[in-house]
Formats: structure tokens, sequence, C-alpha cells
């Protein structure tokens, strides 16, 4: 049940809760927006599901189990961790301990696009939940600084163009990898750009400056350090706790 | 059907972290964690950032990655921190200093 102008409809305009009902249809402008700014990260989040189809069929993967495990996975850390260490020999343990240690993270990333959503019914909040990336949640954190009214569709638009992309680029990968090489494109190279161009707009004082470096050093220390399951978790975890302590 | 297994138990792993807190009454609190909360995703982004850029491979090195890096920030400086600017300079600097070095 939708409104037809994308805005929360008031409390008490519903028959049995106050929480607020959204259109995420096409007429929605937050929608619209969201569909727009994330198009870029369709065709990288395509490009890297390219890279992982590859991946995927390469440790012995079926097609079909590969394409399904980015339908219900939905996460490019955690799968390319999972077929990197199968296609190392690792066992199931393992694997599953890198998915939890990547799931950490998502913690405050819930918390934080909770308490940007406010109030919202379960189902709304479980298929928020199941396009946590990083990729949608920087654009949601960058879009709640700005003048979107309606996060909600804003972020529902941007991760089904994400889902969409990821889903047919492993599909891409699995059936036509054999004439694609990601690595000769600079696939590393290009995520991580993605994401410093998530970051950049979220520096705003000496804290996060200060965040910056240390986060910085601090994988460059975990690189060498830790599995790497845990390298940018364990970062980001470290140099976040130092910006507790560090004023504005 | 032991990868259909393991790859059904890393989405449940998965899901649940990214449902959990969005799903229960616990609320974010003032205070130290919620300035914790408040600075994570920065915290996190570079870190995904620094580990492509810096060590694209697994490892720290040399590479046009750096360059990348460079560009990146340039990109930001030059146009206003847009995604866009960062994503076109970086990859720029990236494939003009793979082509020159090799």
């Amino acid at each position: 049940m939708w409104s037809q102008t994308g805005k929360p409809i008031l409390p008490g305009s519903t028959t049995d809760t106050n929480l607020p009902v959204y259109d995420a249809g096409l007429n929605n402008g937050s929608f619209r927006r969201g569909f727009r700014d994330s198009i870029l990260i369709f065709f990288a989040v395509g490009t890297f599901g390219v890279a992982y189809g590859v991946l995927a069929i390469e440790i012995g993967f079926s097609a079909w189990l590969a394409v399904l495990s980015s339908v219900v996975i939905v996460s490019g850390a955690a799968q390319f961790a999972m077929v990197g260490l199968l296609g190392s020999g690792a066992g199931a343990f393992p694997v599953l301990a890198a998915a939890t240690g990547l799931g950490l993270r998502h913690l405050p990333m819930a918390a934080s696009l909770r308490r940007l959503i406010g109030p919202q019914p379960l189902g709304t909040r479980m298929r928020l939940a199941y396009v946590l990336v990083d990729e949608t949640f920087g654009l949601t954190l960058r879009a709640a600084d700005s003048d979107i009214e309606d996060l909600v569709a804003y972020k529902t638009a941007a991760d089904a163009l994400l889902v969409t992309g990821w889903i047919l680029g492993t599909a891409v990968g699995v059936w036509f990898g054999a004439s694609i090489d990601p690595q000769g494109i600079g696939i590393g190279v290009l995520f991580g750009l993605l994401f410093l161009g998530l970051a950049a707009p979220m520096i705003r004082n000496r804290r996060d400056w200060v965040v910056v470096v240390v986060t910085v050093v601090v994988t460059a220390l975990a690189v060498v350090l830790l599995p790497s399951a845990w390298q940018v978790t364990g970062a980001a975890m470290v140099a976040a706790l130092v910006g507790v302590f560090i004023d504005d | 059907m032991t990868d259909l297994f393991l790859v059904l138990g890393v989405a449940a792993i998965t899901y649940g972290s990214r449902v959990a807190l969005m799903t229960t009454r616990w609320t974010v609190p003032g205070g130290w964690i919620g300035r914790f909360l408040d600075v994570f995703p920065l915290a996190l982004f570079i870190a995904i950032a620094t580990s492509g850029l810096l060590a694209p491979d697994g490892t720290p090195a040399v590479t046009p990655g750096l360059a990348a890096a460079a560009g990146g920030v340039l990109g930001a400086v030059l146009f206003k921190r847009s995604l866009v600017g960062v994503l076109a300079i970086g990859a720029a600097a990236f494939y003009l200093t793979r082509y020159l070095v090799g």
C-alpha cells in the first residue's frame, strides 16, 4: 500500500498503525533520484558480478548455484571471500568464519540506517536489510545530507538497480566469462576508487580527517598482519574507535 | 549439495547480520556508541578504498593503484567531492600510469 505523493501518510491516516506508508513507484521523485544516482554503481557492481561469476565457475560451482548465491547473499565481499577460500582448498568453517567477520560491519550500518529512516513497518526494514550493502548505504548517507525527501524510496531504487546489476553480472560471468578478463581492466582499483568517491563527501571536520589518516595506516598494517576476511572490518573498527575520542 | 548448504549458510549469516539491528527494538544511544556509529561508515569506506588501491592483489605494493588513489583525491578536490569526478580522474590516472609503466 503506497501513497501517491511519495511522502509519509500522516499518523492516524492508516488503519492499524502510525507507521509511514511510502510510494516506491516511478512517480516518486526520490525513487527516480535513487535510480538515477545508482546507474554508475549498477555498471560498477555488474562488472564485479562478472568477475564473481567467472571465479565461481572456476572453483567448481555449477552455473545455477553461482547465480543463486548472488541472489541469496548479495554481498560481493562475502561471495569473493567464499570463492577465494574454497579455491584455496579451505573447508566450510573458514568460509563461515569469514562471512561472520565480514558481516560484523553490517551491525553499525544497520543501526545507522535505522536511525536515518526512522520508524518503518517490519516488512520495509526487512526488505531494506536484504540489500544493506556498502554501495547503496553510502548513497543513502549522501542522500540524507541532501534534499531527498523519501529515503526509503531512494534506497529501494538504488537497491533494485544494484541487485539487478549484481545478478546480471554474475550470469554474464557464468556464461560468457571465458572471453572476459576482469583483472585486465583493473577491477580491484576501480572498486577502491568507487569507495573513495563514496567516502569523500563524508569528510567534514577535523575528526573525520584524523579518522581517514588512521584508517589508511591501520588498513595498510591489517593487510600485512590479518587474515583477508578481517582486514577491512578490523581496520574500520579500530579507526572508528579512535574517532570516538576525537573532538569535531 | 555441500556447496548449496554452504551458500545458504553464508546467506543466513550475511542477512542475519544485516537484519538484526533493523528489526529489534534496540535503539542507537548517544554517547560513545553514537559517535562510533557516526564515524564508522567513513572508516569502512576508506578501509575498502585503501585495501583496493594499496593492495589490489592482497599485499601492499607500488602499483598503478597508487596513481589511481592520487587521481581520485585530485578528482575529489577538483570536482567538489563528486563521485563521478573521483572515478573519472582516478581511473584516468590508473590507466595512464599502467600504459606508461606497464
